[in-house]
């Protein structure tokens, strides 16, 4: 028979008759619907279970890995968290420690985490889509699953759902919301943590109401064009903005300003000393009030030396006025009353030196392009259009600007934010955590109309940030609120009285936190009054050291009087007292020598404090904790012990270990502290 | 083989079981197969006898029966579906996530759920102008047209009620887009709109009340108008197969 | 019999025999009356089978696209987010597209109602069931009437800026208007279309119209209901 034929005949036989045509698709049918539990048989994860099965078959631990394993589809339900994960389906060696050498996915161990893996499941960390049983829709983000697994180094951002408070093991997420602070974020943005309280600055935007007795015309024009050419570190970021504009700014921010209640009249200014031996002087003085504590300045080598609370004077002889700057170091609260630099008590001769040092440290090249001409009375007008345009006056302090309410975008639930409500920069991969990173990187790629400004930030400083506000989600509010911890609540504590003036006077609370309020410079003084001995306290008010050898910063010397030392003294003794225990617990007379030869044995024993304490200061080289060599007058018997039997409990997150230590030894290693009163100081460590 | 096999069949079908279940016996002649139609509940809608040449694919491309073929599978898919299926925010969402990946073909049952469902709307407005094209309408059948339009009509209802069922976005915002038309409606047009969502926009009642009309109101409104259009063919002189060309 | 009888009337025991039919003939308003009747053929198997067959042959197409193509399925139902486009399943997308141009009353109420209507009435009207030709009679006063109609309309969809309809009802007129030129030997493609009926020119009409209208709204309708190219991935 010819081909043709064969395959009529075949037709003819298939489908002659529709009786056998419904036979022959009947099977074809079947055929065809075989192929759905085909498709089923052959879905990725039962190959991947295959494949671990082969992994795990020649180790030596076989036997215990597989019968561990569970096959079929696995998944982790918690319907009251929302959580149907089927992660564990593919990931089937999340628990397999002894697996650690493998590297491929989807076998590998997870690393520890203070979490339980059962406990939320993987994908309120993780994101993702954790119904999912294929890597595709699992990972990425598809039609019906737009949040893909978050990248690792944005991780520290689910940590930040619940956690509200600072994380030891977060460092990105607790940088991330201190630069939101820091550097202004939140003022144009409203964010809110999910238990409601909102987030508030930390920088201090100085105020401009009297900005044309601090400075020039010509040096605001400048330092607005680009304020990072005055100052690398200068906070605020660069607006972009065009000449005319900052002849305008500068014009309308002029013309507002009115004169501020000045010392003037009633004092000469002191005159600046110029000559070498004084400006030799008055370098020291800045160094001995340890200025560089809150203020840096760019050293002869171009390092940036000194602390970042007060802003950078490596150009600020270019910027103050003289008659300003005196009255300034006299007494910065005439100027601005919220600022946060303290009342230093210097006499006119230092007021001077620190003048003619300061006066020293200017940059010619920095105003040398700017000139200005009389500003109208119609470029007032449009300086004035544009500080209201750009939100100006959500930072500074500016007569006859109002600070405006939602000026940007609220960013509360911007780490939930639908892709479809978000306009992406050309070459923006298409994920929410890269458009915030672009966002923050280079605002204006998306639009040049945009108003948000120029950061100048350091790259881990974007993916800080970026973790900080990919914390924002929805799940944070909805999670149940028992899982929540919260953060500190703002608070608004000041001390009374007397004491209390010279606590503001001094802006203590600009380095140090007292029951919730102020900074982390230095130590808190919550429970100062438990603490310490009152001798000790008062010489240290009056002559500063630093406790801990391995740090630099060092808290100034403010001049205080002996009456105004007591004071302060007396009112720390008596309120900073913690509830936690009695003074009288613990009566330091009691203590034997036996006591403290077995105090001893302890310490440099059985607990091995010398690895971060020093108490011989020629033998011990512990520079982690705080010298020892003069505890005994410093702090006092109960606190030391107390603080031994359980230091988080007096002050949660500090570095000391936790000892667990029984009563007995607790008691000898304090009368052995106790002990050290009068050893001598080691001053060459310190400098 | 074939003849083993079809012997084997033809013992079958003399058995007392066979005969039991099939009232008319099997046989070669016209009678048996007539009664083989005639007998059956479903089967006598249509006559006993067609004429020949309404079989040809030119007369009717088959419009009709695969617009009952599609409702067939849908009804085949349809059941299995609803055992997976909770009419419940956000639940009936999960229960898509849950076929697509956790249910053994369920992605299949959905997918050709979906597709059967777009298949009969098309067919069926097919069906409504092959029929016009050809005349069909005309008396006697004019009311039988009528059905067919009540029949359209259903298919749209039965799509578009279930279309809202997956739950996402696609589903709640046609749906929204559709029943803000609805308040277009002169005087009760947001009462209607209430009546048919169950509340002032698409929510969790309206889910459940789309459910209901999905799975059980429609489906045996349309159940029994396709057999009343069945049975009407049969009743105004079988399906028309146009005029016979003198020779 | 060229003839049809009046009326015949006859008793057959015979059930083999086709039984003879009772007809009551009017003038015009049935369907061709057949004194031969076809050939029959038994339903089952003959019928069934057939049927059966294409029943199959649509389920293997189903069955091969379901299990080729997967059905969309987005993200969960959000009312705080619209999506630009929100659009209606496709079969309301016409409706939808008319939308665009007409307030919803008459887009989302007056248009379905009527074509609903209008399509339940069909079978009722004379002129449908006569299917006589649109020209073969009263030609000249058909021709005024339809040039009226047509250029009112053409106004109205003009003022509303209606293309989308305005340039196929156009071309329907016109095949219309050639369909009734009075040529001496017309084109076989002329005298199809002159055989035909208003009733045809209206639903071929009301086809088209609904065909081009779900296409562009299916295919062609981005963010704010504009008008983009399909491949243009706005959709």
């Amino acid at each position: 028979m010819s081909l043709p034929k064969r395959v009529r005949s075949a037709w003819q036989y298939l489908f002659g008759n529709s009786a056998s045509a419904f036979g022959t698709l009947s099977g074809v049918l079947l055929i065809l619907l075989a192929v759905v539990p085909a498709k089923d048989y052959f879905r990725e994860w039962l190959g991947y279970q295959k494949q671990y099965l082969r992994l795990i078959h020649g180790r030596g631990d076989a036997t215990s890995l597989s019968r561990r394993f569970q096959g079929g589809l696995q998944q982790i339900w918690m319907p009251e968290l929302g959580v149907v994960d089927r992660c564990t389906t593919c990931h089937t060696a999340l628990k397999e420690a002894s697996l650690a050498d493998v590297k491929t996915q989807p076998f590998r161990p997870h690393p520890a985490i203070p979490h339980k893996l059962t406990e939320f499941g993987c994908v309120i960390c993780h994101r993702g889509q954790g119904a999912a049983t294929t890597v595709e829709e699992a990972h990425n983000s598809t039609k019906s699953w737009e949040e893909p697994i978050l990248p690792a180094r944005y991780l520290e951002a689910s940590c930040g759902q619940c956690h509200l408070d600072r994380l030891m093991g977060t460092p990105r997420l607790n940088q991330g919301r201190d630069a939101l602070a820091q550097y202004g974020c939140v003022r144009c943005h409203t964010i809110k943590s999910p238990d409601g309280v909102t987030m508030t600055g930390s920088d201090a935007p100085p105020p401009l109401q009297h900005i044309a007795d601090k400075t020039t015309r010509e040096w605001i024009a400048a330092w607005l064009k680009n304020p990072q050419a005055y100052a690398g570190s200068a906070t605020m970021p660069n607006f972009q903005l065009a000449d005319d504009e900052t002849r305008d700014i500068s014009a309308f921010l002029i013309a507002q300003s009115t004169p501020y209640q000045t010392h003037k009249g009633t004092e000469p200014a002191p005159a600046a000393s110029q000559d070498t031996a004084a400006l030799q002087e008055g370098t020291s003085l800045y160094g001995e009030s340890f200025c560089s504590s809150c203020h840096a300045m760019q050293n002869t080598a171009g390092m940036l030396v000194g602390g970042n609370l007060g802003p950078e004077l490596t150009r600020a002889g270019s910027k103050v006025k003289t008659e300003w700057l005196a009255d300034w170091l006299r007494d910065p609260k005439t100027y601005d009353p919220d600022t946060r630099m303290p009342h230093y008590r210097l006499d006119a001769k230092e007021v001077g030196l620190l003048i003619g040092f300061l006066s020293s440290k200017s940059d010619s090249d920095f105003l040398g392009n700017t000139q200005l001409a009389a500003a109208t009375p119609a470029q007032v007008e449009h300086g004035k259009t544009l500080v209201i345009e750009r939100g100006c006056a959500n930072c500074h302090a500016i007569n006859g600007v109002k600070k405006p309410d939602n000026f940007a975008p609220e960013l509360t639930l911007v780490g939930s934010r639908p892709l479809e409500r978000i306009l992406f920069a050309p070459g923006v991969p298409h994920t929410l955590a890269d458009y915030i990173g672009a966002k923050i990187r280079q605002p204006r790629s998306f639009g040049n109309a945009l108003k948000m400004p120029q950061y100048t930030l350091a790259p881990q400083q974007v993916d800080a940030l970026a973790t900080a506000l990919l914390a924002q989600t929805q799940l944070a509010q909805t999670l149940p609120v028992s899982l929540r911890i919260p953060g500190r609540a703002p608070s608004h504590y000041r001390p009374a009285g007397k004491a209390g003036q010279l606590i503001d006077d001094m802006r203590c609370f600009s380095c140090h936190k007292i029951d919730g309020r102020g900074g982390d410079m230095a130590p808190e003084l919550t429970w100062e009054g438990s603490s310490v001995e009152r001798a000790w306290l008062v010489s240290f008010l009056k002559n500063p050291n630093t406790l801990r050898p391995s740090l630099i910063r060092r808290m100034p010397k403010f001049n205080v009087t002996d009456a105004e030392a007591s004071t302060l003294a007396d009112y720390i003794m008596t309120v900073y007292q913690t509830p936690a225990f009695d003074q009288e617990t613990l009566d330091s007379s009691r203590f034997t020598p036996a006591d403290v030869e077995h105090g001893k044995e302890l310490f440099y024993g059985k607990y091995a404090c010398q690895s971060c304490h020093i108490v011989d200061p020629n033998k011990d080289k512990g520079y982690i904790g705080p010298t020892l060599t003069q505890v005994g007058a410093r702090l006092t018997a109960s606190w030391i012990f107390h603080w031994l039997k359980n230091s988080q409990s007096l002050r949660p997150g500090t570095q000391e270990p936790v000892w667990n230590m029984n009563d007995e030894d607790a008691r000898a290693v304090t009368a052995f502290l106790v002990a050290q009163k009068n050893a001598p100081r080691k001053e060459a460590a310190q400098k | 083989m074939a003849n083993s096999l079809a012997e084997q069949l033809a013992n079958l079908r003399d058995t007392r079981v066979w005969r039991s279940i099939f009232r008319s016996g099997f046989g070669p002649t016209n009678l048996h197969r007539a009664l083989a139609v005639q007998q059956n509940v479903f089967l006598h809608l249509s006559s006993v006898k067609i004429r020949k040449r309404s079989l040809s694919f030119r007369v009717t491309w088959f419009l009709g029966t695969l617009s009952l073929g599609t409702f067939l599978i849908l009804v085949a898919t349809g059941i299995p579906l609803m055992l997976y299926y909770h009419p419940s925010v956000p639940q009936a969402y999960a229960d898509m996530k849950d076929l697509r990946f956790a249910v053994s073909a369920g992605v299949f049952l959905r997918n050709l759920h979906r597709w059967s469902a777009h298949a009969m709307v098309l067919l069926v407005f097919a069906h409504l102008f092959k029929v016009f094209y050809r005349g069909a309408y005309r008396p006697p059948r004019e009311f039988n047209w009528v059905i067919g339009v009540v029949l359209l009509m259903l298919t749209l209802f039965l799509s578009y009620t279930g279309y809202l069922l997956p739950w996402d976005q696609l589903a709640f915002w046609a749906i929204t887009v559709g029943s803000n038309l609805i308040s277009a409606v002169p005087v009760f047009g947001t009462k209607i709109r209430f009546l048919v969502l169950g509340g002032h926009t698409v929510n969790a009642n309206a889910l459940l009340r789309f459910y209901v009309l999905h799975c059980v109101v429609l489906p045996l409104a349309a159940a029994i108008f396709v057999a009343i259009h069945f049975w009407r063919i049969r009743k105004d002189g079988g399906i028309y197969s146009g005029e016979i060309k003198k020779p | 019999m060229s003839e049809p009888k009046d009326f015949v009337a006859a008793m057959d025991s015979n059930s083999r025999k086709t039984p003879v039919r009772v007809a009551f003939v009017t003038r015009r308003t049935s369907p061709h009356v057949k004194a031969h009747d076809d050939d029959t053929v038994m339903t089952f198997p003959e019928g069934l089978f057939r049927a059966a067959v294409a029943v199959e042959v649509l389920a293997l197409i189903l069955v091969a696209i379901a299990l080729l193509w997967d059905a969309p399925l987005e993200g969960l139902a959000d009312p705080t987010v619209t999506p630009n486009p929100a659009k209606a399943p496709w079969y309301f997308l016409g409706l939808q597209e008319l939308l665009h141009y007409f307030p919803p009353v008459v887009a989302g109420v007056l248009i379905p109602t009527l074509v609903i209507l209008g399509l339940i009435v069909i079978p009722y009207f004379k002129i449908n069931i006569e299917a006589e030709g649109l020209w073969t009679r009263n030609r000249t006063q058909r021709l005024r009437i339809l040039a009226v109609v047509t250029a009112v309309f053409a106004v109205f969809l003009a003022v509303f800026h209606v293309y989308a309809v305005l340039i196929p009802t156009l071309l329907i007129a016109a095949s219309m208007f050639f369909s009734a030129r009075s040529t001496p030997s017309p084109g076989r493609f002329q005298v199809w279309l002159a055989s035909k009926p208003l009733s045809f020119w209206i639903m071929s009409w009301f086809l088209v119209q609904a065909a081009i209208l779900t296409l562009i709204g299916t295919f062609f309708r981005g963010p704010g209901w504009s008008l983009v190219m399909p491949w243009s991935g706005q959709i």
